[in-house]
């Protein structure tokens, strides 16, 4: 426990997230009590699609996401309130009208530009361990605003929660503070997504009124006793994220609930006409603090301590951990952050895996939109870790956004360049020798054993890359084609093969295009190709729709961006993978 | 002295007309039911006398200087409030947010204004309860308190018995007669009850489509409205 708060208070990404937690905690409690009592709960879960369909289109449009969103927000929290106050529509009708219209523009905005990228994801589920310092000024000044507003209008607010047309009828402007209360929820919605995402953020507007209304008897104390639940259960939840590594959004949503089952069973056996039922009640409450204290005081932490001189090799995802384990070999530790079979395009870091960053000696990533976190953390670390960016080490593609996967530039403000750069062994030799600098310049004592392995594996990639090389040079056809996402643009390019894929670039898009599938059946209809391909840890179900519909043969290409958990603990390495890729494209291509 | 006077007034609701020529008037210490049957458009000349509803066409005004700050409102109660955490104190002493203007937060004088409704409403020793867990007599005493923090001159009641037993209904009558007597205060009531708006009113007002009647009890008695529809409401 100690070790954790130690931690919060002196790493700054945790100090960070812990001051920005309690504000946003603050306001969504004190909001939530007006909206819980007015029966207006839903509109904290409508208003929170509303910010993630606006976030969406602003990162499509690449703005910034919080200024864009704001104004969105609270115009669709008046354009709820109008609707339920006009009487035209039911609230929950209006809500879900909203909602659902918002999320449906947010998915279509990023299906037609970017994918699922990492940013439309944190917004989804949150992420509050990389905020930005520009992030916490914004979100401190908004939660500022909302709770001195709400001070000062308290007994305004009160006067329309609890009697609206009393208020209406003795000259209060109630529209007026109906507005005010709608915009300060809009705010806290924007604010609060950034942390507990969009999918989470109206749990924190009910669940701390929701319990507290269980035991107070004054508005005055449902309010107080609100934030102060709201704040006790984040600031729980953020501890039990450091210690068990779990996701922090979702933990202090777990901490509402588990609070809300202790102040339910307790006033449940407490009011049962029965003999011993204070004893009861006293019981369950001593029981639900035990075992909160065993969680939070004595369970054993994950947090991650580094305990050896050994060199220490952080790498994001599988490719780059490859290669440094082959340079580094017994000599220090390499770590892989993404845990094998893992969806990188997803991934989120614990704070174990920032301490990690922190305290190594190299750290090696690839450097692309699904990396935009890396990039955060990095600006904190200290100046001697030595990083490799391999994008930065080799000849960058732009991403492709086009079906069909032909050269094309993206028509974008801000050029995407595919980041799958390890996918051509070719470039894997310019990366190992990257990784292999760093390395020995962070241990020059292992300077001549580092060399011997980086020329050893070198020659392995340089025997491979001929090999692929060779295979494509001999064979019938000259086309893959690939019923999936497609990573491997590298691979391909070094060796010349044509190819289409259902998918452009490496978005993770819910639905392929009919359109781009049935050309692709044409295609394998038309050449008859005898392989296609899906990508490793996809469903491949676009993949088995054009093999049943041709009778093709579904075989599977490895990005080796990440890797299954059975490749993970066989071994299986860089080259490997490469290898079953030629054997496949091999049988591809005659 | 006229507080209200109500001209040639047409009300409508949602696009139908519900009143026609409508004409009465209020003076000052009266005590005026409004009855008539469901629909016949009781609670859209309440919300038409506070001002929360315009009137088709006609003329109905407050008079000699009453304004929407002196008129307490008794509405019907919502569901909402049935587990709304607030205590007695809160809820009379919201009565008053429509009085301050100039400071953020209740001054000492407002709060004693709360005690004293309190006080006169036999409820003074439930200020620390909370208002859900009260009985429906001591809820609508707790809502008269705050309706009289609002205003002095005249109170909008809008069936304030509904849903109270026969005896705590008696107690109700009976408070309001006095607040009505002793205080001076002008009561305008919404009623289903015609046997208690004859027994204790001084006016009446029975709403009807097809003309409405206004006079004393005395009048309404002999009238044909009341021999046509008394027995029906």
């Amino acid at each position: 426990m100690t070790e954790v708060l130690n931690l919060i208070f002196t790493q700054n990404f945790l100090t960070r997230a812990l001051v920005v937690g309690i504000l946003v905690s603050l306001c969504s409690s004190l909001l939530g009590v007006s909206l819980v009592l007015k029966r207006f709960s839903m509109i904290g879960d409508g208003l929170s699609h509303v910010a993630f369909g606006a976030m969406a289109i602003a990162c499509a449009a690449n703005v910034a996401p919080l200024y864009f969103a704001l104004p969105i927000v609270i115009f669709a929290a008046f354009l709820l309130l109008k609707m339920n106050e006009s009487g035209k529509m039911k609230g929950d009708a209006a809500i879900a009208l909203i909602s659902t219209g918002a999320l449906a523009v947010g998915v279509m905005a990023t299906s037609l530009t970017t994918g699922m990228n990492i940013d439309i994801y944190n917004y989804m589920f949150g992420s509050i361990l990389t905020m930005t310092d520009s992030d916490v000024i914004i979100s401190t000044v908004l939660s500022a605003i909302v709770i001195s507003l709400f001070i000062i209008f308290y007994n305004e607010i009160f006067a329309v929660t609890f009697d609206e047309s009393f208020a209406k009828a003795t000259g209060t402007p109630t529209s007026l503070y109906n507005m005010l209360i709608s915009a300060l929820t809009a705010v806290t919605i924007v604010v609060g997504m950034r942390m507990m995402g969009a999918l989470l953020i109206s749990s924190l507007i009910i669940f701390p009124t929701v319990t507290s209304m269980k035991v107070c008897k004054s508005f005055r104390r449902v309010i107080i006793s609100g934030a102060l639940i709201s704040v006790f259960c984040f600031v729980s939840g953020l501890v039990l994220s450091v210690k068990y590594e779990a996701p922090t959004g979702a933990s202090v949503v777990c901490f509402n609930i588990y609070l809300f089952a202790a102040v339910s069973a307790f006033k449940a056996l407490k009011s049962r006409n029965k003999p011993r039922a204070k004893v009861l009640s006293v019981i369950s409450a001593l029981l639900f603090s035990l075992i909160y204290i065993v969680v939070m005081v004595f369970g054993t932490s994950g947090i991650y301590n580094r305990d050896s001189d050994r060199i220490s090799v952080v790498t994001t995802a599988f490719a780059q951990y490859d290669f440094a384990r082959n340079i580094v070999g017994d000599k220090g530790e390499v770590t892989m952050l993404l845990s094998p079979g893992e969806e990188s395009h997803t991934y989120e870091p614990t704070p174990s895996d920032i301490m990690k960053i922190k305290e190594c000696d190299v750290f090696v990533y690839g450097g692309g939109e699904s990396e935009k976190w890396a990039e955060v953390i990095l600006e904190s670390v200290s100046e001697e870790i030595k990083t490799v960016k391999m994008m930065e080490a080799v000849e960058l593609f732009e991403e492709s956004h086009e079906e069909e996967g032909h050269e094309h530039t993206a028509n974008h403000s801000e050029v995407e360049y595919d980041e799958h750069v390890w996918t051509s062994p070719y470039n894997a030799v310019t990366i190992t020798e990257e990784i292999s600098k760093a390395v020995i310049e962070a241990d020059r004592a292992n300077e001549a054993y580092y060399k011997d392995n980086t020329e050893e594996y070198i020659s392995k990639l340089k025997e491979l890359d001929d090999n692929f090389m060779n295979t494509v040079k001999n064979s019938t056809y000259g086309t893959i084609i690939i019923g999936d996402r497609f990573p491997l643009r590298y691979l391909t390019e070094r060796y010349g093969l044509e190819y289409f894929s259902a998918f452009p670039g490496c978005s993770a898009q819910a639905e392929a295009n009919p359109v781009t599938v049935s050309s692709l059946i044409d295609k394998v209809k038309a050449d008859s190709i005898p392989v296609v391909f899906k990508v490793d840890l996809s469903t491949g179900k676009v993949a088995e729709t054009i093999s049943a519909a041709t009778g093709a043969e579904v075989l599977t290409l490895y990005s080796c961006h990440t890797v299954s958990a059975e490749d993970f603990n066989n071994g299986t390495g860089y080259i490997e993978l490469m290898e079953r890729n030629l054997k496949g494209i091999s049988a591809a291509l005659n | 002295m006229p507080l209200i006077s109500c001209k040639n007034v047409n009300l409508s609701y949602e696009n139908n007309s519900v009143i026609e020529n409508l004409n009465f008037c209020v003076n000052e210490g009266d005590y005026l039911c409004i009855v008539g049957e469901n629909g016949s458009g009781k609670s859209t000349l309440i919300k038409s006398i506070l001002g929360l509803k315009e009137t088709s066409s006609g003329h109905l005004h407050m008079e000699n200087g009453l304004s929407r700050k002196e008129i307490g409102y008794l509405p019907q109660q919502t569901t909402a409030q049935k587990d709304f955490p607030a205590s007695v104190n809160e809820v009379v002493l919201s009565g008053c947010v429509s009085r301050k203007r100039k400071s953020f937060f209740f001054t000492s004088k407002e709060k004693a204004m709360a005690v004293e409704n309190m006080k006169k409403l036999d409820i003074l020793e439930l200020k620390n309860k909370c208002y859900r867990e009260l009985s429906g007599g001591q809820q609508q005493r707790v809502l008269l308190a705050r309706a009289l923090c609002a205003g002095k001159k005249m109170l909008l009641l809008d069936e304030p018995v509904t849903g109270l037993d026969p005896i705590v209904t008696m107690d109700m009558y009976n408070l309001i007669r006095k607040i009505n007597k002793e205080l001076g205060v002008t009561i305008i009531m919404v009623s289903h009850d015609l046997h208690s708006a004859v027994a204790y009113a001084d006016h009446i007002l029975h709403l009807n489509k097809t003309g409405s009647f206004f006079g004393t009890v005395v009048e309404y008695l002999a009238s044909d409205t009341y021999r046509k529809f008394g027995g029906e409401i």
